[in-house]
């Protein structure tokens, strides 16, 4: 018999995606991905300054405030054919992978380990096992068995309060979770103290943007830091050392510590490598920029179609003409007016509510085509260009990554198995390993370009009389993020934003194609609808984040999760 | 009520979307408050959007961090809101972090855990009128505002945190509310 499970909210940062699935035989045969909330926040950029566009775009999210103020820069520089000094794109890039490390460890271990590791299990761990388990894997100093005996110890009090409802969504006890009682004290152990590691990525933001979340330090022509290795108020060598040792500091985390819990999750739950593949069309666009003019990038973008490495296009800059001529957003299942399909310049957002229709209309996501085919994109998307176009970086983590799961479990990885449930995960952990590297050698950039005796981190826009358009690129931590804009008359004229948990949490479009969330699901085991946390473990390996994908507003105050079950 | 060192940790924030009319009052707080007074070195006031869990590492460590937020609570729109971190854990305040719910709840759990949680939290919450985008400020709202700055420097004074009223105010950086002139709500 098919039972109909609703799931509302699924996410631990945002409340407003909703996920119907209908279940039989113990598997979903059908996914709804739904957003439930509207804000159109674009309108907002309309007729305003683009020199002042990014300081209101980082407003669009609250967890991923650089991205958009970073895009909107790039589409405005774009627009005007501006190129930026080296310095420029060097303290960007240093931002960017700030906040990346920082989104990448909180994705991992705060709002999805917790799918994974059983937190009632702790109490059964022993710590001197779980210590020479890990102790076996990796060099972290803070895996000491009196180190984890602490946390078995607030763990066993919590439960002993009844206090352990504080970590909501938790499906304790659940069939599905099948770690050892030692693994998931490792897990909630670095759960712990990942919180350490966020401070310090921050702080990286922070000492380059001059606050966070929201940066100061940007503008369209580069970036506002006043370089002066002889003043005391700007960026000299003791901030550029203090940069330097935040991210010695985080990298033995991210390299010792995440990549490695990645591994050795996957390891454990090996099936999951054969869950969740969904859309195998793949999108990144390249990132890191490693000169002014953007024409050399550290992080590789390409276009892959069908799940087939041995076909990658790669996306050599920005400038990319089939990127342009390709990206179009349908709107058939959407509540929005009309129907079919229209470039972002041209976008409209003009809101059309129905009910959730099955057939019909039934969210507030727009459907983002690539020639007219849905896309994945985020980490995953980028590793698998990355790994098919032979990027050494990414080969090289790639490849430390399979070896790891092959010998905690045996299991020999293809590259093929990443596109999967699994494979999410662990792309993103292998894609900050990358940038863990990058870090250094984009700050080692950066040095050496002011030692050389470059201060300039600006070059001032100048506005044509007569309308431009320019669309702004990043691969941002979930995904392939794009704002596409037209200037006339000085003013922005039209701004849509297409960001990535639109790519992926995409409905249906014209021709009746899900997204990726949707399609992710089909197959996907559930072993006990009323707790439905098989069907979580696979949406949260996207990541999602729906606050600017729906542009949405919480107008009727707090919602309770709520699983239905009809 | 704790009382604070010249050492320990005090953070001021405000949360909300400054482009979701009424949700904004959290950062108009924060920013009026800055201009109004001074506060010791020991003492960092942050206007933190809409941050989520993402809220975690702004709280780590600190000892005492008061937050202006909008809230639901069945009052009139404009009314003030105090609550304690018991308040909150117990559920009894309805906090509605814009979309970003359950970030503070959420948030406060995840540091107790670690033993790295504020000592103590006070949320100062504003009954909101209208959250619409671009909305700008409800009048209620925007008349209570300068009531909640006094009473967070009320809040910091009783616990012995260095906080005094600026012989000359700052001039507020309100980029986000077109309609209000920053003097206006400066000499309010």
């Amino acid at each position: 018999m098919t039972k109909r499970v609703t799931i509302d909210p699924v996410t631990r940062i945002e409340g407003h995606l909703r996920i119907d699935v209908e279940v039989d035989g113990g598997s979903v045969q059908k996914a709804w991905a739904s957003c439930t909330m509207w804000r159109g926040i674009e309108t907002i950029l309309q007729g305003r300054d683009p020199r002042e566009g990014w300081v209101f775009a980082q407003r669009f999210c609250g967890v991923c405030t650089t991205v958009h103020a970073m895009a909107s820069v790039r589409a405005v520089e774009d627009a005007l054919q501006l190129e930026i000094p080296a310095n420029a794109q060097y303290i960007r890039n240093l931002i960017l992978i700030g906040h990346a490390l920082h989104d990448h460890i909180v994705h991992f271990y705060h709002l999805s380990a917790l799918d994974w590791v059983d937190i009632t299990a702790i109490p059964r761990a022993d710590p001197a096992r779980a210590a020479s388990i890990a102790d076996g894997v990796s060099n972290w100093p803070g895996n000491s068995r009196h180190e984890l005996e602490a946390v078995q110890n607030k763990v066993k009090g919590l439960a002993g309060s009844g206090q352990l409802g504080i970590f909501s969504h938790g499906y304790w006890g659940h069939p599905a979770m099948r770690l050892s009682p030692e693994m998931n004290l490792i897990l909630f152990a670095h759960y712990l103290q990942a919180l350490e590691f966020q401070r310090k990525a921050c702080q990286v933001v922070g000492i380059l943007g001059g606050k966070t979340p929201h940066i100061q330090n940007l503008a369209v022509g580069g970036v506002m830091n006043a370089i002066n290795l002889n003043s005391l108020a700007t960026m000299n060598m003791d901030r550029l050392e203090t940069l330097q040792s935040l991210f010695q500091e985080m990298i033995p985390f991210v390299q010792q510590v995440y990549f490695v819990d990645a591994c050795l999750l996957g390891a454990s739950y090996g099936d999951w490598f054969r869950y969740g593949r969904g859309v195998a069309n793949y999108l990144a666009v390249p990132d890191l920029p490693v000169d002014g003019r953007a024409t050399k990038f550290d992080l590789p973008g390409g276009v892959m179609a069908d799940g087939n490495l041995r076909a990658v296009r790669p996306v050599q800059d920005w400038h990319d003409q089939a990127i342009r001529g390709a990206v179009a957003e349908d709107v058939t299942h959407a509540w929005y007016a009309g129907e079919g399909a229209q470039r972002p310049w041209n976008g409209k957002t003009d809101p059309d509510y129905t009910d959730f229709q099955d057939n019909g209309k039934y969210t507030w996501v727009k459907a983002p085509r690539y020639n007219g085919q849905p896309m994945q994109v985020g980490p995953l998307a980028n590793v698998l260009v990355g790994y098919a176009s032979g990027h050494p970086l990414t080969r090289k983590w790639t490849d430390t990554a399979f070896d790891r799961v092959s010998s905690a479990s045996g299991m020999r990885l293809e590259p093929d198995a990443l596109q999967s449930t699994m494979g999410r995960y662990l792309a993103r952990a292998i894609r900050s390993a990358m940038l863990s590297d990058l870090a250094l050698k984009h700050w080692q950039l950066l040095t050496d370009n002011i030692l050389k005796g470059d201060d300039t981190t600006y070059n001032p826009p100048q506005f044509p009389g007569h309308a431009v358009v320019g669309v702004g690129m990043h691969e941002a931590p979930r995904g392939s993020l794009s704002h596409w804009v037209v200037i006339d008359k000085g003013v922005f004229s039209n701004y849509q934003a297409v960001v990535p948990t639109t790519w992926n949490a995409s409905p249906r479009d014209q021709r009746g194609v899900p997204g990726p969330y949707e399609s992710s699901l089909l197959g996907n085991p559930v072993a006990d609808p009323e707790k439905p946390l098989e069907v979580l473990r696979t949406v949260h390996s996207f990541d999602p984040c729906m606050a600017c994908a729906c542009h949405t507003l919480d107008a009727s105050g707090r919602e309770i999760a709520q699983v239905k079950v009809l | 009520m704790t009382s604070v060192k010249r050492s320990h940790r005090v953070c001021v924030i405000g949360i909300g979307n400054v482009l979701i009319g009424d949700d904004g009052f959290g950062p108009l707080v924060v920013e009026m408050f800055r201009c109004r007074y001074e506060c010791g070195s020991n003492v960092e006031v942050l206007d933190l959007g809409t941050p989520g869990l993402d809220l975690s590492p702004y709280l780590y460590g600190t000892d005492l961090v008061v937050i202006a937020d909008a809230v639901h609570a069945d009052e009139a729109p404009g009314t003030l809101c105090v609550y304690c971190e018991a308040d909150l854990l117990s559920r009894r305040a309805q906090l509605r972090l814009t979309a970003h719910d359950p970030g503070l709840q959420e948030s406060i759990a995840q540091l107790r855990v670690a033993d790295h949680a504020p000592a103590e939290l006070i949320i100062v919450g504003v009954v909101p009128e209208r959250c619409g985008l671009g909305d700008g400020l409800s009048r209620p709202v925007r008349d209570t505002a300068w009531s909640a700055v006094d009473l967070i420097a009320r809040l910091l004074e009783e616990r012995g945190v260095d906080c005094h009223r600026r012989l000359v105010p700052a001039r507020p950086n309100l980029w986000w509310l077109p309609d209000v002139r920053s003097e206006s709500i400066a000499t309010a």
